[in-house]
């Protein structure tokens, strides 16, 4: 755990998603690996920008919906076999295409649960503090309008005056110092 | 968009020439050779099917293929037809990107025409209502075993709908409508191109109207020429979705059809330049949501028809279960549902050329996998019995050198106008670059 003071990053600021992707894709270029864009809409380019390809979600939710169809059919199948087997118009208990319908159900049903909760486990929300909300530009227009690129502390590249200089090359509207 | 000041346009141009590429020409030599070469086969499997003891049923075995290509023909038609109105209502970039090819399977609509021609002449080979017209005729056939009892009540409760005559009028009316929507559309997009910009709100609302009539008006009688083409094959049965199935499975190869066209085209210019992934994801999601219609509605038929169990409904999957017909609903399941599903649920493959385009011909072959298994077991010869005779082998070769004359006729309408329509929208956001849109 990094010790929770002095300065967390450097925080550009942009108009367009396209300045952002390009800054972003720039900075990876250049071996910035600590960093980070924040946009107030899925920019998919942002994330490949920054090297960010794939994440865990869709295997846990492929996971969660094969369990889900699978335990479904199993429980179907241990009521109408095992445990009440009862005579419906003559039809064998072991009547598959009847199962199939709750069976999907449930398949839909934690895949959706699998994904949501999946997301939320491995993106670390809900959390309570975030540095960035102390740059005031951030928190009036990062889920608006504005698209910003931070670069981290945490890089070894990082190096104050340094790396706002090379900021400031990409054509940002600011930048600004962002504190713990 | 919102460019400001500092910030340069990326946007790409368009190139001068909007012409298809030559190698257009190449695709329609190739399906011209494997059409001629197919038809040769198709001929030569008639005779050995017909001089095969004990069915003799190689010509009657060239008509039910026949009458599957034609199926398949006129799903790649009319489906493009009403896929081209679709797009016209939703509007979407996606519908500017296939807008040209689905124009050109509309455009083939008179060789489909064409090939329903001679399963109509030949109805007395494929429709029993077609053999006995009157109420003695089908009263001497039972009487004779040519038919069971129920066809015979069939035949004639069903008569003042399953007659030649209501047939063929149903059928050239629904033709004449199609052919009037196909022309309709494709004079006015050439229109459309020839004015300027200022004409664009007009046009979107203008193809908007007709194309939202249109739609409604389609599946109506998409419905009834299901129904007289292929469901009364089986004079004793009737589904009241069978007409939606055959929309979908439309929906379905078109789509996968419009997706391989798009896709082998960006090889070269123009659609090198407005092809972008964004839409190419966008298509793969779509065609993804029909094959999850699909499989809703064709397994939703099953389940009810199961769950009653009524003699004068269950017989019809029956037939097409039982006596080796399992293994072809189940090629049917997995090629049709089961492989198109795992494959498109992929977002790297939708986003991948190849394997996209890989996954769109497997679908177009269950496509004919389907349609095989919905018509040859109507037959008597067929029903809860599939066996090998060298007549079965027309349902490879007579369909594939039909398709293989459509899709010549394809390319050749393709080569007739530009492949970008310019005067939409549409265009300016398809030249974007793709995170500035995102």
């Amino acid at each position: 755990m990094p010790a929770r003071e002095g300065t967390y990053g450097l925080l550009a600021e942009f108009e367009t998603p396209g300045d952002l992707v390009r800054a972003a894709r720039k900075a990876h270029d250049d071996g910035w690996r600590r960093l980070e864009c924040y946009t107030p809409y899925p920019v998919e380019e942002a994330a490949e920008a920054i090297g960010f390809h794939r994440n865990k979600v869709p295997l846990i939710t492929l996971i969660g919906g094969l369990l889900g169809g699978a335990a479904m059919f199993a429980m179907e199948t241990w009521i109408s076999v095992l445990a009440y087997p009862t005579n419906f118009a003559g039809r064998p208990t072991y009547s598959w295409p009847a199962f199939i319908v709750p069976a999907y159900e449930w398949t839909i049903l934690w895949a959706g649960l699998s994904a949501g909760f999946g997301m939320l486990a491995l993106n670390g929300l809900p959390a309570l503090y975030h540095p960035l909300f102390n740059a005031p530009n951030f928190r009036d227009g990062a889920t608006t309008d504005k698209f910003f690129l931070c670069l981290e502390a945490l890089d070894p590249k990082f190096e104050l005056a340094e790396s706002k200089e090379y900021l400031e090359t990409m054509g940002p509207v600011s930048v600004v110092e962002v504190e713990y | 968009m919102a460019h400001d000041s500092h910030s340069v346009s990326h946007a790409k141009t368009l190139p001068a020439d909007l012409s298809a590429p030559a190698f257009v020409d190449g695709w329609k030599s190739r399906a011209l050779i494997v059409g001629a070469v197919f038809s040769v086969v198709a001929v030569i499997l008639a005779y050995l099917g017909q001089s095969q003891d004990p069915e003799h049923l190689g010509w009657d075995h060239l008509l039910r293929a026949w009458t599957m290509g034609t199926m398949i023909t006129w799903g790649f038609a009319v489906g493009g037809l009403t896929l081209l109105m679709v797009q016209y209502c939703s509007g979407g970039k996606w519908g500017l990107l296939l807008r040209r090819p689905l124009e050109a399977m509309s455009r083939t609509l008179p060789l489909v025409f064409v090939y329903w021609v001679v399963t109509a002449i030949f109805d007395k080979h494929l429709y029993l209502w077609a053999v006995y017209t009157t109420k003695d005729a089908t009263e001497a056939a039972l009487n004779s075993g040519l038919i069971t009892e129920i066809q015979a009540h069939c035949l004639n409760f069903k008569r003042p709908m399953l007659n030649p005559f209501t047939y063929w009028w149903v059928s050239v009316l629904c033709f004449a409508i199609w052919g009037w929507y196909a022309w309709r559309l494709n004079t006015l997009a050439l229109k459309r191109d020839a004015q300027g910009p200022e004409t664009t709100p007009y046009w979107i609302k203008k193809l908007e109207n007709i194309s939202g009539l249109g739609i409604v008006i389609y599946s109506v009688i998409m419905t009834a020429a299901a129904i007289y083409w292929v469901m009364s094959m089986d004079v004793t049965w009737f589904s009241t979705v069978y007409g939606l199935l055959f929309l979908v499975e439309q929906g379905f190869q078109v789509l996968a059809l419009g997706i391989i066209v798009a896709l082998s085209l960006s090889k070269a210019e123009p659609y090198k330049t407005i092809l972008r992934q964004t839409e190419q994801h966008d298509l793969g999601k779509l065609t993804f949501a029909f094959v999850m219609l699909n499989i809703y509605l064709a397994f939703g038929q099953f389940l009810i028809i199961w769950s009653g169990n009524l003699p004068n409904e269950i017989n019809w999957y029956l037939d097409r279960i039982r006596g080796g017909w399992g293994v072809i609903i189940t090629l049917d399941f997995i090629f049709h549902w089961l492989v198109p599903f795992t494959l498109l649920l992929s977002r790297d493959l939708k986003r991948n050329k190849k394997r996209l385009i890989l996954a769109c011909k497997i679908m177009i072959f269950a496509v004919a996998i389907n349609q095989f298994w919905l018509i040859e077991p109507n037959f008597r010869d067929a029903a809860r019995k599939l066996h090998f005779s060298w007549g079965i082998l027309e349902y490879v070769a007579v369909p594939v050198a039909m398709t293989a004359f459509w899709v010549a006729n394809f390319c050749m309408e393709l080569k007739r106008r530009p492949l970008v329509q310019v005067n939409d929208p549409h265009l300016a956001e398809i030249l974007e670059p793709e995170h500035a849109n995102a």
